[in-house]
């Protein structure tokens, strides 16, 4: 077992150029995952380690070793596919013979691997089925077993969960990741569901147009994105963001349609941009209470959903919508003002030009201005 | 029972007369589908009736009989005509010679057609790929007789392009055509040529709907070449396999314009050199429309009916164990 890495890896498609510049690694027992939307080039990114692409420009690594030109059945990977994949002629047993048969492995240690990978995913009972007799689930655990049985080097995942109901995938989801701790084989994971990312990665790669965004920890590209892309994409529902600019007179205010003046703290005043998305996660928001120190609002509620355990308040401020996480909606309906606060903590703000992250350089004090005149 | 069951209002005695209506109205519904059904395909349905599945039956009926078209009665025989037929040198020697022509026939276009279709599979995205799908398409769509004269010349022994390809491989001259024992084997060239380019298709077809990613799994599990083909292509492809052995079977069972073109035509001798290219279609052409013996080409037809549907059987009994459908 090893590590992965990508030295600027660049792919074209004839014209069109799918990776610019990818650099990443995928340290020994690590579980990192690729996500972006579609068309991001992060597919073409695990074909590329796969071997089923080769890449335009650049090296790709296993363990400090160039396996750039080495071709797939010689780099011992293990993949699981979007639609698994499986041979459908074959038995399950089969299925995960075939790549040791391939390699000419002996017929005990096959069934000895097998029966040990069969027990680890409780696919035991299901060997001697074909695959069009088992459900989403149960092909999603022969594909896992086909990629692990052999003891690749690495584990490649393009999306496995797609094909699933939602319950059952929030179910694979812990599984895998539990598997992946059992067995900390490096696992390179390819999605676009931004949920899976957040709940199974040790380390999250943003993908956007065949670059790489952010890279980071769930928690760090959460709690400091980048750049608005990232900040959109990550979280359900997604960041709240507002047009703000700063007038001439040096107010900055909401450009909706009822251009309310914000109060904000004063080293985005003197900042060298002018306009800025200011953006706030849903659950950041809080019920206002006499002297928050924050970014104070007054919304007027549109309606209120209602999720069991909480709720989406969605409301309107100064022309913008946004969406309020709560688990309290007591004396709120719709229609209806409510004042609402997010600690400065928890304000993000963006270059509208560059549309990258914009933070006070020194250390985060604030330094309130009295504004809200209209 | 008196009253109370069917007294107004009672779940029970409401219930059941809907639940009865509303099946009697399904069942007309039903009955309407059926006769509109059957309306749609009675078309076609009489067509078929009226010019195929009647006189296939007709056939049958006069296979019994000593049938003249000339005479105003024909006599019921019974089984007499089988027994000749099963008497008849020449009956049995039809019947080898179609059994050897479809014996070679068969394998060689399937084994030609999947090689070419992998082939053109893998030019197909190169320059001329799409080109060299139409060329070798191309001889099926050209008419059988046409070709047909034309090979009469290549397969001549003297001045053809046979004989001339031989003579530049410093090989022995053949007679083609002229010689009996090479007679049948020059029509099975001609037979490939003409009738590859259908199964090459077909095969193409058959290729193009494998799953991608189940052949880069077998790739990643490092399975190629040979082994990959043998145990992930050819089992996702064997129910076009099926389909081809099972039409060119049938097919070359019944082939006659080309040998009847090859071997004489209409200016007789069509079959020979000594018989070695009368296959049973021939024999029975031969039989009804030149000896003008209609009973018995009848029970000929119908005997070489038996045969494909015997061996369509046999087919469809070996394919049910090794067809692997998706």
């Amino acid at each position: 077992m090893g590590s992965i890495t990508l030295r600027t890896i660049t792919k074209k498609f004839g014209q069109r150029q799918v990776l610019h510049d990818i650099n990443m690694t995928v340290q020994d027992g690590e579980f990192v995952v690729v996500v972006g939307p579609s068309g991001c080039g992060k597919s073409t990114l695990l074909r590329i380690v796969a071997g089923l692409e080769s890449p335009s420009s650049g090296d790709l690594e296993f363990d400090g070793r160039v396996v750039t030109r080495v071709p797939p059945h010689e780099r011992n990977i293990g993949m699981v596919f979007q639609n698994y994949a499986l041979y459908p002629h074959m038995s399950v047993f089969d299925n995960l013979a075939f790549g040791m048969t391939a390699r000419r492995t002996s017929r005990d240690v096959i069934q000895q691997r097998i029966s040990e990978v069969a027990a680890l995913l409780e696919i035991g009972s299901l060997l001697k089925s074909k695959p069009g007799a088992l459900s989403g689930g149960q092909r999603q655990r022969v594909a896992v077993g086909r990629a692990l049985v052999r003891s690749p080097y690495a584990f490649l995942m393009d999306e496995p969960l797609s094909n699933l109901d939602a319950l059952l995938r929030e179910r694979m989801r812990v599984e895998l990741r539990r598997l992946h701790d059992q067995v900390r084989i490096p696992t390179l994971y390819v999605t676009h569901d931004q949920t899976e990312a957040m709940t199974m990665a040790d380390r999250i790669v943003v993908m956007r147009d065949g670059r790489i965004l952010q890279a980071g920890t769930p928690e760090e590209v959460y709690s400091q994105p980048n750049s608005v892309f990232v900040a959109q994409f990550l979280g359900s529902p997604p960041m709240n963001l507002v047009r703000v600019a700063r007038r001439p007179d040096a107010c900055v205010v909401l450009e909706g349609s009822e251009g309310i003046a914000a109060a904000v703290p004063d080293w985005i005043r003197r900042s060298p941009s002018s306009a800025w998305w200011l953006g706030f996660r849903p659950e950041r928001i809080e019920r206002s209470h006499n002297g928050s120190s924050g970014l104070d609002m007054t919304a007027s509620i549109r309606t209120i959903e209602t999720l069991g355990a909480r709720y989406h308040v969605h409301a309107n401020w100064g022309g913008f919508p946004i969406t309020w996480v709560t688990q309290d909606v007591s004396g709120l309906m719709p229609g209806s003002p409510v004042s609402l606060t997010v600690s400065w903590d928890h304000i993000h703000w963006f270059d509208r030009n560059s549309e990258q992250r914009v933070t006070e350089s020194a250390d985060f004090s604030f330094p309130l201005e009295a504004g809200g005149v209209r | 029972m008196m009253d109370g069951g069917l007294s107004a209002g009672t779940p029970r005695g409401t219930a059941r007369p809907n639940v009865l209506s509303w099946l009697r109205r399904l069942q007309q519904y039903a009955l309407k589908e059926t006769l509109i059904g059957y309306g749609l395909i009675l078309p076609s349905l009489l067509v078929f009736l009226v010019f195929y599945y009647g006189p296939a039956i007709f056939l049958l009926y006069i296979s019994f009989f000593h049938w003249n078209i000339f005479a105003s009665r024909s006599s019921f025989v019974g089984l007499h005509n089988f027994v000749v037929l099963a008497n008849q040198p020449l009956f049995w020697q039809s019947l080898l010679n179609t059994g050897y022509y479809v014996l070679l026939v068969v394998p060689v276009t399937t084994l030609l057609a999947l090689g070419l279709a992998l082939l053109l599979r893998e030019a197909r995205n190169i320059r001329g790929g799409g080109l060299s799908q139409a060329l070798v398409f191309l001889p099926h769509v050209t008419p059988v007789v046409a070709t047909s004269i034309i090979w009469t010349w290549i397969f001549d022994p003297n001045f053809g392009l046979a004989n001339a390809v031989l003579r530049v491989l410093h090989l022995p001259q053949l007679g083609w055509l002229a010689s009996a024992h090479w007679a049948l084997p020059s029509v099975m060239i001609y037979t490939v040529w003409h009738s590859v380019g259908l199964y090459t298709v077909l095969f193409l077809a058959g290729l193009s709907t494998l799953p991608k990613q189940v052949l880069e799994a077998a790739q990643m599990d490092g399975a190629r070449g040979w082994l990959a083909f043998r145990r992930v292509v050819l089992p996702l492809i064997s129910p076009i396999t099926f389909f081809v052995i099972l039409l060119a079977t049938i097919t070359t069972m019944q082939t006659f314009s080309q040998i009847y073109t090859l071997t004489g035509g209409p200016h007789g001798g069509a079959g020979g050199p000594a018989f070695s290219t009368t296959t049973d279609s021939l024999l029975i052409y031969q039989t009804a429309f030149l000896y003008l013996h209609f009973s018995l080409a009848s029970a000929m037809s119908f005997v070489l009916f038996m045969l494909i549907l015997a061996v369509t059987l046999v087919q469809k009994l070996i394919a049910d164990r090794m067809v692997f459908y998706r």
